[in-house]
C-alpha cells in the first residue's frame, strides 16, 4: 500500500470531500466541555476544518452569556456538563426560550457510558448526536451534511429567525419546487409546518405535516405534529390516537405523554393528566416536568407526591437558570394543606429569604403564612399578613396569586375578599382557565364552600363574554359608541382579556373605516393591536388587523 | 470489585486512545510529517477500531447489548460510513487492484425512517466492509433495504472463486468480524445476518435490523 497517499486521503480528506457552497474560514463555533482536553481537542479539530473563530465555554452559564451575545453557526456541546445541568438541560432551555438562532447548528457530544440516558426521544434534539471522541473525518462530514442543509433552508431560516412566518412559508413553498430529492423535501415541509404552527395556522399545518406523512412513515417528527396540530384544532379523539401509536414505537418519546396530559386536561381526566405526567419526569427528569407532576398531584388531593416532586423541582432547579420563586410557594401551599404549618413557614420565611417580597411572589408569599398561622392559631398576625398581601397585590392581576389570596381569605373568613379573589382569578385566567377554573375549585372546596363554587366560575366566566357578546351586536348594528363602552367595561375587570381584545380592535377599526380618520381612535386601535401582537404573536387573525389598519392609514 | 475496576480501566484506556487518536490527526495536518507519525496514526485507528470491537463483543456477552435506537436516515447514514470508513481507503489504495466501493442508489427506494443504533451498526458493517474489500476482485457495493419494520443493510463484493463463506469463515479475523454483526443484528429486535455465495458473481453480506418497540 502506498502509505504516504493513502494517509493524505486519510487525513486531508477534506480536499477530497470540499464543498463548493460551504466555507469554513466564514463560520464560527462555540465548544461548551467541562474537561479541558476535551475542549481544546475539539477546538484544535474544529480549526483544522478551517474555522477561525472558535469560542470555549466549561459550563451551561458561560455558554449562556456567549450565546446571547453572538450568533454562533456551529455548537459543540458535550452531554455530562456538570451536576447542575446537561447538555440537553442546556439545549432545552435554549429551545424554550428562543435563545438559539434558527441558522445555528447544534451537535452534542457524548460518551459511551451515557449513552443508555440519552433519550433520542426527547422533543429538544440537537441536530446531532456524535460519540465522543470524534474523529475529525466523522467531524467533517456531518458538519459538512448539516451545513449543506443549512444552506439550502437558509432563505426560510432567517425568515423565521426574524418571526417573519409568512415569509417563511412562501420561502418553503418555492423551495420545495427546486429541492432536489426527498430529503431536501421532508426537509423543507417540516420547517413550513413548524412555521405555519408558529402563525397558528393549524389547519394549513396538518395538511403540511400529512404531505410529508405521505412520503416518509414513522418519522416521529412527523407523527407528533400530526398531534400538535389536530389537538390545536381541537380535535382530541385523533390527536390523542396519533400520539398513543407513537408511543407504542418508542416508549421513551417524552413529549408525546406531555401532549397526551394536555389532551386528558381537556378531557377533565386529571388523573389520566397526573399519569402521563409522570412517566415523562421519569424517562427525562427535569424541574419543569416535576412541577408539573406536583401542579397535577396537587389537584388530584395527592399530597404527598405534590409535595416530593415540588421538591425535586427545586433540587434540580436551585442556583441554576432554571430557578422559579413559584416552587417556593407551591411547596409551602401543600406544606400548609398537609397540617404542616412550621414547614411552610420555613420554606416561605428561610429558604426563600433571598427572594424578599418581589412582586406577585411577595403577595402569594404573605397570603400563603396568612393560612399558616391562622392555622397555627395566630389570628393577629395571619390578619396582618393577609392586609400585606392585598396592599402588595394593589391593581396587578395574576390568576396563581388571587387564587392564593383568595383561599387565605375564606380560610380566614373574609368571605368578600375571597370570592372576590376567586372570581376575579377565574376572569384574568385567559389560556389557563381550565387549570385555574380547577384551582379556584379546590381552594373552595377545602376552605368548605363548595356550595358558591359554581356561582363564582359561572360568574367568573359569564361576565366579561357577555359584555363583548353585547359589544359585538353593537358593533354590527353600527353603535361604535355604545360598543365601546360595553368593551371599556369589559376591560375595567380584565385589561387583557383576548375576547375583548379582539373585539374592541374589530371595532376601532370598522369606526376608522366609516366614521373617517381620528388621532384618538388611531391610537387606542394601535394599543389594542400592539397587545394583541404581544399575547398572541403571529396569530394570523391578529396580522390580517394590521393589514387592515394599515390600509386605513395610509388611505 | 474486581469488574468495577476492570470496567473502569478499560473506559479510561478507551478514552486515552481515542484522545491519542485526536492528537495524532491533528499532529498529521503540520507539513513535513515523518512517516512514522502517519503510521502511528493509522495504528492508533486500527486499535481503537479493534478494542472497541471486542469491548462491543464482552458486553454482549456479559450482559446483552443495549441499543440506543435513534430515527436515523439509513441513506445518509451510508453515505457517511462509506465517506469515512478506513476500510474503504484501504481498497481504494489497494496495490495492483484499487477496488472502489459505492453505496447503490439504484436499489434503494426508501419508504420509512430507520431506527437503530449508528455506532453499533457502523462498527457491524464497518467490519463487513472490511472483509468485502479484502475479498473483492474489483468492486464493493452497499444499499438497504426496507420491508415491514425490517431494514436490511447489504454489502456485495464481486469476490468470486475460493473466496466461498467456509473460506472466509475460517479467517479469524473474520470470525470476530461476524460475531460482532451477529451480535449488534440480535440487539436490534432480534435481528440477523447472512453471507451467501452468487457462483459467477460474488458474494452477498446481508445484516437485518429489526425495530422494537
Amino acid at each position: 500500500m502506498n502509505e504516504t497517499s493513502g494517509m493524505e486521503a486519510l487525513v486531508r480528506g477534506r480536499n477530497a470531500v470540499e464543498n463548493e457552497y460551504i466555507d469554513f474560514g466564514k463560520l464560527s463555533a462555540l465548544v461548551i466541555d467541562d474537561i479541558s482536553s476535551m475542549r481544546h481537542a475539539v477546538r484544535s479539530q474544529l480549526q483544522s476544518l478551517g474555522i477561525n473563530t472558535v469560542k470555549l465555554a466549561s459550563t451551561a452559564t458561560e455558554a449562556l452569556v456567549q450565546v446571547e451575545a453572538n450568533s454562533f453557526d456551529i455548537i459543540v456541546c458535550d452531554y455530562n456538563l456538570n451536576n447542575v445541568s446537561s447538555g440537553q438541560h442546556f439545549l432545552e432551555h435554549l429551545r424554550t426560550e428562543n435563545l438559539l438562532s434558527a441558522t445555528s447548528v447544534f451537535v452534542m457530544l457524548t460518551a459511551e457510558t451515557e449513552y443508555d440516558f440519552v433519550a433520542s426521544a426527547v422533543e429538544f434534539i440537537p441536530d446531532d448526536y456524535l460519540l465522543k471522541p470524534c474523529p475529525e473525518k466523522k467531524l467533517r462530514s456531518r458538519l459538512t451534511r448539516l451545513l449543506d442543509k443549512r444552506a439550502f433552508l437558509m432563505p426560510v431560516l432567517k425568515a423565521i429567525n426574524a418571526r417573519q412566518y409568512d415569509v417563511a412559508v412562501r420561502e418553503c413553498n418555492r423551495l420545495l419546487e427546486i429541492a432536489p430529492d426527498e430529503r431536501r423535501m421532508l426537509d423543507v415541509l417540516r420547517r413550513k409546518a413548524d412555521s405555519e404552527l408558529a402563525m397558528q395556522d393549524y389547519a394549513s399545518a396538518l395538511e403540511t405535516f400529512d404531505r410529508a406523512a405521505s412520503m416518509r412513515s414513522d418519522v416521529p417528527w412527523i407523527m407528533m405534529g400530526q398531534a400538535r396540530a389536530h389537538y390545536a384544532l381541537g380535535e382530541l379523539e385523533a390527536a390523542a390516537k396519533i400520539t398513543k401509536q407513537l408511543i407504542e414505537m418508542n416508549k421513551n418519546y417524552v413529549s408525546a405523554y406531555e401532549l397526551l396530559s394536555k389532551i386528558s386536561i381537556d378531557m377533565d381526566d386529571e388523573a389520566g393528566a397526573y399519569e402521563y405526567l409522570c412517566r415523562s419526569s421519569a424517562i427525562l427528569p427535569s424541574a419543569k416536568r416535576f412541577r408539573a407532576v406536583s401542579q397535577a398531584a396537587f389537584l388530584l388531593g395527592k399530597l404527598e407526591e405534590a409535595k416530593s416532586n415540588s421538591l425535586d423541582a427545586m433540587r434540580l432547579s436551585t442556583g441554576s437558570m432554571v430557578e422559579r420563586t413559584g416552587d417556593y410557594l407551591s411547596l409551602a401551599q401543600v406544606q400548609v394543606d398537609l397540617g404542616d404549618q412550621k414547614g411552610a413557614i420555613e420554606t416561605l420565611e428561610k429558604t426563600a429569604r433571598k427572594h424578599g417580597e418581589v412582586g406577585l411572589f411577595g403577595v402569594a408569599k404573605n397570603a400563603i403564612l396568612a393560612q399558616a398561622y391562622f392555622d397555627l392559631g395566630d389570628h393577629e398576625k395571619s390578619q396582618k399578613l393577609l392586609e400585606r398581601a392585598k396592599s402588595l397585590l394593589a391593581n396587578r392581576k395574576n390568576s396563581f396569586v388571587m387564587t392564593a389570596l383568595g383561599k387565605s381569605a375564606l380560610k380566614t373568613g373574609d368571605m368578600v375578599l375571597g370570592l372576590k379573589m376567586m372570581t376575579e382569578a377565574i376572569q384574568v385566567s385567559g389560556k389557563d382557565e381550565k387549570r385555574i377554573a380547577r384551582h379556584v375549585k379546590k381552594s373552595m372546596v377545602d376552605t368548605g364552600h363548595d356550595d358558591k363554587v359554581l356561582d363564582v366560575i359561572d360568574g367568573g366566566r359569564k361576565r366579561i363574554l357577555n359584555l363583548v357578546e353585547e359589544a359585538n351586536r353593537l358593533m354590527r348594528a353600527a353603535h361604535f359608541e355604545e360598543a365601546n363602552l360595553k368593551v371599556q367595561e369589559a376591560f375595567s375587570i380584565h385589561g387583557e382579556n383576548l375576547d375583548a381584545l379582539m373585539t374592541a380592535a374589530q371595532l376601532h377599526l370598522l369606526w376608522l373605516k366609516q366614521g373617517g380618520l381620528n388621532d384618538v381612535l388611531v391610537e387606542r386601535a394601535k394599543g389594542y393591536l400592539m397587545t394583541l401582537d404581544r399575547l398572541l404573536p403571529n396569530n394570523q387573525k391578529v396580522m390580517n388587523f394590521y393589514r387592515f389598519f394599515n390600509e386605513i392609514v395610509s388611505e | 470489585m474486581q469488574n468495577a475496576l476492570s470496567a473502569l480501566v478499560i473506559h479510561d484506556i478507551k478514552n486515552a486512545l481515542a484522545l491519542l487518536e485526536i492528537e495524532l490527526e491533528q499532529l498529521n495536518h503540520h507539513e513535513g510529517v515523518p512517516v512514522e507519525g502517519q503510521r502511528a496514526y493509522r495504528r492508533c485507528i486500527e486499535l481503537k477500531v479493534r478494542l472497541m470491537g471486542f469491548l462491543t463483543l464482552y458486553k454482549h456477552d456479559q450482559s446483552g447489548l443495549k441499543p440506543m435506537i435513534q430515527e436515523i436516515d439509513p441513506l445518509e447514514f451510508l453515505e457517511d460510513l462509506v465517506e469515512a470508513s478506513q476500510s474503504v481507503q484501504m481498497g481504494k489504495n489497494h496495490q495492483g487492484h484499487p477496488i472502489s466501493v459505492e453505496v447503490d442508489l439504484k436499489k434503494i427506494k426508501q419508504k420509512a425512517a430507520g431506527f437503530f443504533d449508528e455506532n453499533l451498526v457502523e462498527l457491524a458493517l464497518e467490519s463487513a466492509l472490511n472483509n468485502a474489500v479484502r475479498y473483492a476482485h474489483r468492486e464493493v457495493r452497499v444499499w438497504f433495504e426496507q420491508e415491514g419494520n425490517a431494514l436490511t443493510f447489504k454489502v456485495f463484493d464481486d469476490g468470486t472463486g475460493f473466496a466461498t463463506e467456509p473460506v472466509r469463515r475460517s479467517s479469524s479475523s473474520t470470525g470476530l468480524g461476524l460475531a460482532l454483526c451477529e451480535a449488534v443484528a440480535s440487539a436490534h429486535g432480534d435481528g440477523k445476518i447472512s453471507i451467501e455465495s452468487l457462483p459467477g458473481e460474488g458474494t452477498l453480506f446481508a445484516m437485518t435490523l429489526h425495530r422494537a418497540g
